[in-house]
């Protein structure tokens, strides 16, 4: 060991007189190249990690998330789609604004099975997200109520959404069935339902098990506006093509 | 007739559907979501074809390009074509694919059709040679080739064996003895009308008789399954008469003519001895251990992403690291093989079933056939990620398991929330019982325990002395009574007592009569020991598959199980397969995980740390 710091010491002794010998132009010019590239790096890095451009869709199984993705890309839902057991992950120009002249910033989405054994899969994906879209089935929702509540709760309350103050799009789907609920009727439904899962999850069981951020305000009745992160609610058919408030939300939180 | 032949990508979209291209009428119901949901997503791919209502489906997949290809006929038509025309279709879609690409339908239409034909003509030369060269009915015997634990499918497998011991000189039916397929062997060889499988495009006859075969076979299941159960309960109400004519007739051996008079029952409802003990406060133990968070290690998600050092497979090492780095292996069966014999072993010295081990593998292998390994991936780590993914999935609840807001959704509409727990005798059901009351009460709910235990000696007394223990009301109604009877006495006494929950023990004697008896659709609880051998898995099969078939008889009230609790978790050190298995074969998930024999050794299931366990 004594000998390694010896020679170690040796070396040092001999590098200094080697600069020492050196012009002092050199030496300035050459510490400047060397702080103006990390100077540089970290302005790099700085830049691309403030603008993501990841949307997330989320959703139970059968809400229309596919069917969504690919009417944001191609304009069509094409020939229909059945469970999705992987994500579709894509990064492209909206399809409503291809036509657009000038530089359109691609976007990059990413659609998320719903099935529950899949729900690992979302975890992965959040931490880069700009913006969530939770798609939900107006016309089916009443049986599926406490699932998507769920979900949602689920979601509202990861760490990683919350910290980072991930914008939710709440997207009632299939609203050209006449079946289907109005948006308001499923928001204020959806807040019936967080409150009881907040109760039963909070008041009652002395430890928050899996919940990493305490929703809402203790004592009052749960609202969406009470989220740190903005939640909003709007409503479309992917079927149809109507998917204008989705698009808008897209532009609003990535921008171009 | 093929009724339809559906492409499509993993992630959803549908590719090319014979139906629309075709102009043929669409599907009734949605059997693919039903197959996605039920088979491909349980890790059941390694499975010959699933059925669904009418249909039966077949599939294959194109793992590098993330297609699927299913094919969908009529469940009473067992065309022989299909394995064919799937790898057929799979080789000529996979050279015009394009992911960019989403409509198929000007190329691959005519395409299809020809495949469809050749394929059909193909199936028809076959058979007739088969013709030709057999002269006589095989035995059937020989042809009991099927794996006994086939799923749900059992029926087109049987037809198609049959193939084999026919006797072609007539065109219509015929009869075979033959055992149905069956693990547990409660079927027992009938006589069965069969039908000669035939080709589609003859003539409509058999069609006919299909019909009445499936509805004889399943009449013929009904009737089965309904002397089984008949014979279960005879059994049962047997031994429970039998020790009553017994104690009748029993008289104390006296010996050396001197009279006992000592009282060796100490059984009695002992009001005196018992308030003495507990007069204190109910036990409070802490809290359970179902509120304490798991310590997960660090590593989580990322573990995927690494590159395992796995053992360097012996042959090649040297070509394999090569091909590895050039990055253009194509897994192919043979590669996977000794990677996943490794993993297959290793499961099964973690306490795995080897059946359901075996299964497991094939799911994997099905899902890797075909696939282009990335460079710098050794094939080990591609079949370990791939595994983790599958246990992962296995694993993870179907629904969320969130037992006490069931208890205030019950709660809401006036009825208190039932759990039954059920399983073999001695796995610690009655303590694992006591431990669920536990950690109810400590969250503020109004236990209520019901002793339908009614044929083990001392069961009663043991749930009373918990009952002591914890301070709640016990309904109970001695020993041999109908457990049924009880249990919904005990349902009505809580609900008019305004109790929560009810926590109904069973005796071990698969007693599922109790079960459908209890109104109220209660929540059931298997118990499962986790240090199980293999032989009492061929137990629990038959209870799942029993019950699996309760599905096609006609009575509305049969229940599946719910949920599983595993006991004895703090015995087995690392052997934790027997969770995996139980999950696999019932599809329930682990609601509880007993380790330790005091009120607070009551644990969550922690999912990542068993599958990292299980492959370690």
């Amino acid at each position: 060991m004594d000998e390694w710091i010896r020679q170690a010491e040796v070396w040092v002794g001999q590098a200094e007189s080697w600069i020492r010998q050196q012009p002092p132009e050199q030496i300035y010019i050459a510490a400047a190249v060397i702080a103006l590239t990390i100077l540089v790096f970290i302005a790099a890095s700085c830049l691309k990690s403030s603008k993501s451009n990841t949307i997330v869709l989320s959703g139970l199984s059968g809400s229309g998330k596919t069917t969504l993705f690919h009417q944001l890309r191609d304009g069509s839902s094409h020939q229909g789609t059945v469970t999705s057991m992987e994500e579709n992950n894509d990064t492209f120009v909206l399809n409503s604004e291809k036509e657009r002249n000038g530089k359109v910033r691609p976007v990059h989405i990413v659609d998320v099975p719903g099935h529950a054994r899949l729900k690992p899969k979302l975890d992965e994906v959040l931490p880069k997200a700009a913006g969530l879209v939770f798609v939900v089935d107006a016309q089916d929702f009443l049986s599926s109520m406490q699932d998507a509540a769920e979900y949602l709760y689920d979601t509202l309350t990861k760490a990683s959404v919350v910290k980072k103050k991930v914008p939710v799009l709440i997207f009632c789907n299939k609203t050209d069935k006449v079946t289907a609920h109005s948006k308001e009727f499923i928001k204020k439904q959806l807040e019936k339902e967080i409150n009881k899962l907040r109760e039963s999850r909070n008041a009652i069981s002395s430890a928050d098990i899996s919940d990493e951020v305490k929703l809402g305000v203790p004592g009052e009745a749960f609202k969406f506006s009470q989220c740190q992160n903005k939640v909003t609610v709007a409503e479309g058919a992917c079927l149809t093509g109507n998917v204008s408030a989705v698009e808008k939300f897209i532009r609003e939180y990535v921008k171009a | 007739m093929l009724e339809e032949l559906l492409i499509f990508t993993r992630g959803g979209l549908i590719l090319w559907s014979s139906c629309r291209a075709l102009g043929a009428a669409a599907l009734k119901g949605s059997p693919i979501d039903a197959l996605i949901r039920s088979c491909l997503l349980e890790e059941r791919s390694g499975d010959a074809s699933f059925s669904q209502d009418n249909y039966a489906l077949k599939w294959t997949f194109h793992n590098d390009l993330g297609l699927v290809f299913v094919a969908v006929y009529q469940k009473i038509l067992h065309l022989l074509y299909v394995d064919d025309l799937l790898a057929a279709v799979r080789r000529e879609f996979a050279q015009i694919y394009d992911p960019k690409r989403t409509a198929y339908d000007q190329d691959f239409t005519d395409i299809f059709r020809q495949l469809h034909l050749e394929a059909e003509a193909r199936a028809e030369e076959m058979k007739k040679s088969k013709q030709a060269l057999s002269s006589r009915p095989l035995p059937p015997a020989a042809s009991h080739k099927t794996d006994p634990k086939a799923r749900g499918d059992s029926r087109p497998n049987a037809a198609k064996k049959k193939k084999k011991g026919k006797d072609d000189s007539d065109d219509g039916d015929y009869t075979a003895k033959e055992a149905l397929p069956n693990g547990n062997g409660t079927f027992k060889a009938q006589d069965s009308v069969l039908v000669l499988p035939k080709q589609g495009k003859e003539n409509g006859g058999p069609n006919d008789n299909g019909a009445f075969d499936v509805s004889k076979l399943q009449r013929l299941r009904k009737n089965d399954r309904k002397n089984n159960t008949g014979a279960a309960d005879n059994g049962a109400k047997k031994l429970t008469t039998k020790p009553d004519t017994k104690k009748k007739g029993k008289q104390d051996r006296v010996w050396d003519d001197k009279p006992s008079n000592k009282k060796l029952d100490f059984t009695d409802p002992a009001d005196e001895r018992g308030d003495e003990v507990t007069d204190h406060v109910a036990v409070n133990q802490g809290e359970s251990m179902m509120d304490k968070d798991d310590n997960l290690s660090s590593d989580s998600e990322e573990d995927e992403q690494e590159v395992e050092d796995g053992p360097p497979k012996k042959k090649g090492w040297f070509s394999s690291m090569f091909q590895s780095i050039a990055g253009n292996n194509v897994l192919d069966k043979s590669d996977l093989q000794p990677a996943l014999k490794a993993l297959k072993d290793r499961l099964m010295t973690k306490n795995v079933a080897e059946e359901i081990a075996e299964k497991l593998c094939e799911s994997v292998a099905a899902s890797l056939e075909g696939k282009k390994l990335g460079s710098f991936t050794r094939i080990s780590s591609t079949v370990q990620t791939a595994m983790e993914e599958a246990l992962l999935r296995i694993l993870t609840p179907r629904r969320s398991i969130d037992i006490l807001r069931d208890v205030n959704a019950a709660k809401e509409r006036g009825r208190p929330y039932v759990i039954v727990f059920v399983g073999v005798n001695g796995v610690g059901k009655s303590t694992n019982l006591a431990k669920v009351a536990y950690w109810l009460l400590q969250h503020n709910l109004s236990v209520t325990l019901a002793a339908c235990d009614t044929f083990r000696s001392g069961a009663v007394e043991q749930l009373r002395t918990h009952a002591r223990r914890l301070q709640i009301p016990i309904f109970e109604k001695g020993y041999e009574k109908d457990p049924a009877v009880v249990a919904r006495e005990a349902i009505q006494e809580a609900s008019r007592n305004k109790s929560d929950v009810v926590l109904v023990d069973t005796a071990g004697r698969m007693q599922m009569a109790t079960v459908e008896l209890c109104p109220n659709a209660p929540s059931i609880v298997s118990t499962v020991e986790t240090g199980f051998h293999d032989s009492s898995l061929t137990i629990l099969h038959k209870l799942f598959v029993e019950q699996k078939l309760a599905d096609l008889s006609a009575v509305p009230t049969a229940r599946l199980i719910d949920g599983i609790l595993l006991t004895k978790f703090d015995t087995i050190d690392d052997k934790v397969g027997a969770a995996l298995s139980m999950v696999y074969i019932s599809g329930a998930p682990v609601m509880f995980v007993g380790c330790g024999q005091s009120y607070t050794d009551l644990k969550k299931l922690n999912v990542k740390s068993i599958v990292k366990t299980l492959l370690k």
